[in-house]
């Protein structure tokens, strides 16, 4: 069995609406992340991933198990829901023992990987805590134990650092790069700084398409030469904003530092390009694939 | 083991706890209250007299068209039914047949109907009794069978003259002495108390059993969808049918256990009643658990199912009608049909008539056995389609619905 997870031109509709176009993935183990805005089709990719969601055409194959084999999918797939909620009245650990229960997990082995589950996340403590007592935090944390329980192979996780506070955020990608030493782990989002912190390969999603794919390296060195820095006065801001696609803003007293993107170097006071970082490489995806990333008023 | 983990999750929903108050509730109002005395049988009794079917249809029909206002239950429900002119002149003649007369012969017996008044709601109805009438002695009990068909088809159904009610409505009689014994006898000897208690135990609790499962069924089912946990079982290893089959023993068995429990009290109250009689204590148990288990097993069935299919109000409703529509066309005692899903006998007596529907009794429960199984079936393959995305449900009211306004 190969450890990858290929897709190969792969439509999705719902109803009559297309939500995905031809996607062509091959996903290898370590941490993927998928990158796109909010409605750029993410989830939907995800759930088709993980069985929830049935594709129109294409293949997809999840470790050598073709998609259709809905049952062996579930059985090697751990999934954390953008929205992770259990019975809010269930304890803890309640929660994780019935979701491993419905992964088929034997009793005694079950409750082993409870609570070194429980210790992985640091959850030991609120072990007893109902699910409507944990913070926004405490229940990813439960959510990716949970994704965790049957040890599976792919583990995908949609959407999991959203609301967290830094520290939380800093914390759960701490841990979806140790368990994805080893295993496949997909981590969509649209926040760069999650993939810029735990990925190595990415894909790019806007309206159902992939726009990229490849390392994060790559997707930089091919925004070289279109970001620029230039200093502007306050009142021109709105005004660069309608022309230019700014990635960032540092304000100064007299002045404000905008980073922007563009193809030619712009006719603006103190210009100078600089290094792209990945926040700005994305950008430059979106805008280079003809997407409308202008933020003008 | 899951099922015990089932079996936790429906004894922490409050619903369950108001099913469990609501059955002992309605045990003691109903059963341990009717239950509470010695009983000897001092009723009517329905007979199988055709001379006195014919005469009280006859005097029932001839009061109803002098009013031009019918009493009918069509499923159940009440509904009056005044008959137009066409219709009317029909009823004349069915009534110039039963009485073998003509046009004229007909006004003057009109005319001997006694005059009152029934008020309904805010509306006075001038009605007609008509007493000590006789059918023509040439008339044949066949012909007239078909007559009395014919004036229910008119009355749209659900009206007196349905074959299966005439008896029940027009040939009873009181007891004898020596009937009433006969009746204590079997009480007694046959029976041995508890085998009549257990019919009627199973009587008025079958009545709740129809109906009150679905909640907690519909509860355990829309859990998933209200807490936001769909995705999470969804995306889970075990098979749909094995998920839906163990939650569905979870609900049967844990709804039963109050059940249990009040057949407990029903046979410490008969043998502190009947003391000195011998008890068949078995009785307590195994008839009630044949009779009820179906109605919980269907009522928890519809509510899975039409939980996942539409929603949980959905299931509610439909019980609702299901179970009301069959409580309506089952006499209270004498007869069990085939697929009526609330089984009837409340009264202790009348044994005879209980055993000759008990085939049809036995029937009657296995079918119910098998078509929930069925319907639970149905109930995994809709949760797979779900569980792949290939179905959502479907809406019936709110937004978008089908019975709602336009998305």
């Amino acid at each position: 069995m190969d450890n990858k997870i290929i897709i190969k031109n792969m439509d999705k509709f719902y109803g009559r609406k297309q939500a995905l176009f031809g996607i062509d993935l091959t996903i290898e183990k370590g941490m993927f992340g998928l990158l796109g805005r909010n409605g750029a089709g993410k989830t939907t990719l995800m759930k088709t991933l993980a069985a929830l969601h049935k594709k129109k055409s294409g293949e997809i194959t999840v470790c050598g198990i073709p998609i259709e084999k809905a049952g062996k999918i579930r059985a090697i797939t751990g999934y954390l829901p953008q929205d992770f909620s259990m019975y809010p009245n269930m304890k803890t650990d309640e929660a994780l023992d019935y979701l491993g229960a419905l992964s088929g997990i034997p009793n005694k082995e079950r409750k082993q990987r409870v609570n070194s589950l429980l210790r992985k996340v640091n959850l030991t403590e609120h072990r007893h805590k109902k699910v409507k007592e944990l913070s926004g935090g405490m229940k990813r944390r439960l959510g990716i134990a949970q994704a965790l329980i049957h040890e599976p192979k792919v583990l995908i996780v949609d959407e999991p650092t959203a609301g967290l506070d830094p520290e939380e955020r800093i914390r759960f990608r701490n841990l979806l790069c140790e368990v994805a030493e080893e295993r496949i782990v997909i981590l969509s989002t649209h926040i760069v700084g999650d993939i810029e912190a735990t990925c190595e390969q990415i894909a790019i999603m806007d309206s159902g398409k992939i726009l990229w794919r490849g390392a994060v390296s790559e997707l930089i060195k091919k925004a070289e030469g279109h970001v620029y820095t230039a200093n502007v006065e306050k009142q021109f801001i709105s005004q660069i904003k309608k022309e230019y696609i700014i990635t960032g803003m540092l304000s100064q007293p007299d002045y404000i530092t905008v980073r922007l993107i563009s193809d030619a170097e712009p006719d603006l006071p103190n210009v100078e390009m600089t290094e792209p970082d990945l926040e700005g490489a994305y950008m430059y995806c979106l805008y280079s694939s003809g997407c409308d990333v202008k933020g003008g008023e | 083991m899951l099922f015990f983990k089932e079996c936790k999750k429906i004894l922490r929903s409050l619903t369950f706890w108001i099913y469990c108050i609501i059955v002992i509730l309605m045990f003691f109002s109903q059963y341990y209250a009717d239950a509470n005395n010695e009983a000897y049988p001092d009723g009517y009794k329905i007979v199988m007299d055709e001379e006195k079917i014919m005469n009280g249809a006859l005097c029932g029909l001839l009061g109803e068209y002098s009013a031009n206002y019918y009493v009918c239950y069509p499923y159940g429900f009440y509904k009056s039914v005044s008959l137009k002119e066409k219709d009317k002149h029909k009823i004349e003649e069915y009534l110039m047949e039963l009485t073998d007369t003509d046009s004229e012969g007909l006004t003057k017996i009109l005319k001997q109907g006694e005059q009152y008044t029934v008020v309904t709601g805010m509306v006075e109805h001038t009605m007609y009794e008509f007493k000590n009438m006789n059918v023509s002695s040439e008339l044949q009990y066949s012909r007239f069978k078909e007559i009395m068909e014919n004036v229910d088809d008119i009355l749209g159904g659900g009206s007196s003259y349905q074959i299966e009610e005439l008896a029940g409505n027009y040939s009873f009689q009181e007891m004898t002495p020596e009937e009433e014994a006969a009746e204590y006898d079997l009480f007694i000897s046959n029976d041995k108390v508890t085998g009549a208690l257990a019919r009627l135990f199973s009587d008025y609790l079958g009545i709740d059993l129809a109906f009150l499962p679905v909640f907690v069924a519909a509860a355990l089912v829309a859990a998933d969808r209200r807490s936001k946990a769909s995705d999470n079982i969804y995306s889970r290893k075990i098979s749909s049918c094995r998920l839906v089959f163990t939650r569905y023993s979870a609900l049967i068995v844990t709804m039963f256990v109050p059940i249990f429990i009040t057949m407990i009290i029903a046979l410490i109250q008969a043998i502190h009643i009947y003391n000195d009689k011998s008890i068949n204590v078995l009785s307590m148990f195994a008839m009630p658990s044949f009779w009820l288990i179906p109605n919980i097993m269907t009522a928890s069935a519809v509510g899975m199912f039409a939980t996942e299919m539409f929603s949980a109000g959905a299931a509610i409703i439909i019980q609702a009608a299901w179970s009301f529509r069959s409580l309506m066309s089952e006499p209270l005692a004498g007869s069990i049909g085939k697929f009526d899903l609330i089984c009837r006998h409340n009264t202790l007596f009348e044994r005879d008539s209980f055993m000759a529907h008990y085939n049809d009794f036995v029937f009657n429960r296995i079918f119910y056995i098998i078509l929930s199984i069925g319907i639970i079936g149905l109930t995994a393959v809709v949760f797979e389609m779900k569980r792949r995305g290939v179905f959502n449900g479907i809406r019936l009211f709110g937004k978008g619905g089908i019975f709602g306004r336009k998305a």
